[in-house]
């Protein structure tokens, strides 16, 4: 399984079990939603930090559970757009070195300052001028 | 338009709910049942309360875990001066948006009020 390759740590692992637990636990149409939404995390989520994970899916249970409970029409939990909920949802545990992107944004970020430098350290020079 | 409408919520919904926080503290649930009474009908609950776990993460709230009658325990929120202090920034930007572009709306570019650089030229 997905999670148990990044999550070696075996509270986490019964964390996972957990939220599968609560998800089986939904009427099937939540459970469907729940299916989807996993999916789209796997491929999108980049989020692979073992204990952001677990808070992660400690979160989306909650989340769904209450809907459930609620009777919430799962039109009105996602929206029109899914994807936009999502990657609001995502957002939040992103960041701060805890998925790849933020690697590749840091990357982005210390090129574009060495450019920069480069520029700054030329400009006096001949070739700067254009 | 509805396109319109969702694009410019991506960078104001955060400061709605947080300047909803201000008046009471509320659980998912009725922060979207307000916005939704209010004429934020496109409004899902999950971006909600993607938000709210948001603010808790940041720090910005204080959350209380209330047992429900049915399901899992609400957890409603309160802002705390750290959130306070959030939306008042949040305030600040929003009065500079609105004024700048209240300009642009009532007096074109390019007349005596400051326009924006770029617009010099065209």
């Amino acid at each position: 399984m997905w999670i148990e390759r990044i999550t070696g740590d075996l509270a986490d692992k019964r964390k996972w079990r957990e939220y599968k637990a609560r998800v089986k636990a939904l009427p099937p149409a939540y459970r469907e939603a729940a299916a989807g939404i996993e999916r789209y995390i796997m491929h999108f989520g980049a989020v692979d930090d073992g204990p952001t994970l677990v808070r992660m899916f400690g979160d989306l249970g909650d989340l769904l559970e209450g809907a459930a409970a609620d009777q919430t029409p799962i039109r009105d939990l996602v929206g029109e757009d899914p994807v936009q909920f999502l990657e609001t949802f995502l957002d939040t545990y992103r960041g701060e070195g805890r998925s790849w992107i933020d690697k590749q944004r840091a990357k982005l970020t210390a090129s574009i300052d060495s450019a920069i430098a480069a520029q700054e350290s030329g400009a006096g020079s001949a070739g700067a001028g254009r | 338009m509805p396109r319109q409408i969702t694009e410019m919520l991506k960078g104001t919904l955060e400061g709605i709910v947080l300047a909803i926080l201000a008046t009471r503290s509320a659980y998912g649930y009725e922060i979207t049942s307000w916005l939704r009474e209010n004429g934020f009908t496109e409004i899902a609950e999950g971006t909600v309360y993607a938000l709210l776990v948001r603010f808790e993460q940041r720090g910005l709230v204080e959350v209380e875990k209330v047992p429900s009658e049915k399901g899992p325990p609400r957890k409603v929120f309160t802002l705390n001066d750290a959130g306070r202090a959030y939306l008042a920034e949040f305030w600040a930007n929003w009065d500079f948006l609105a004024e700048r572009l209240r300009q642009l709306r009532t007096s074109p570019a390019g007349s005596t009020t400051p326009a924006p650089p770029t617009t010099e030229g065209n």
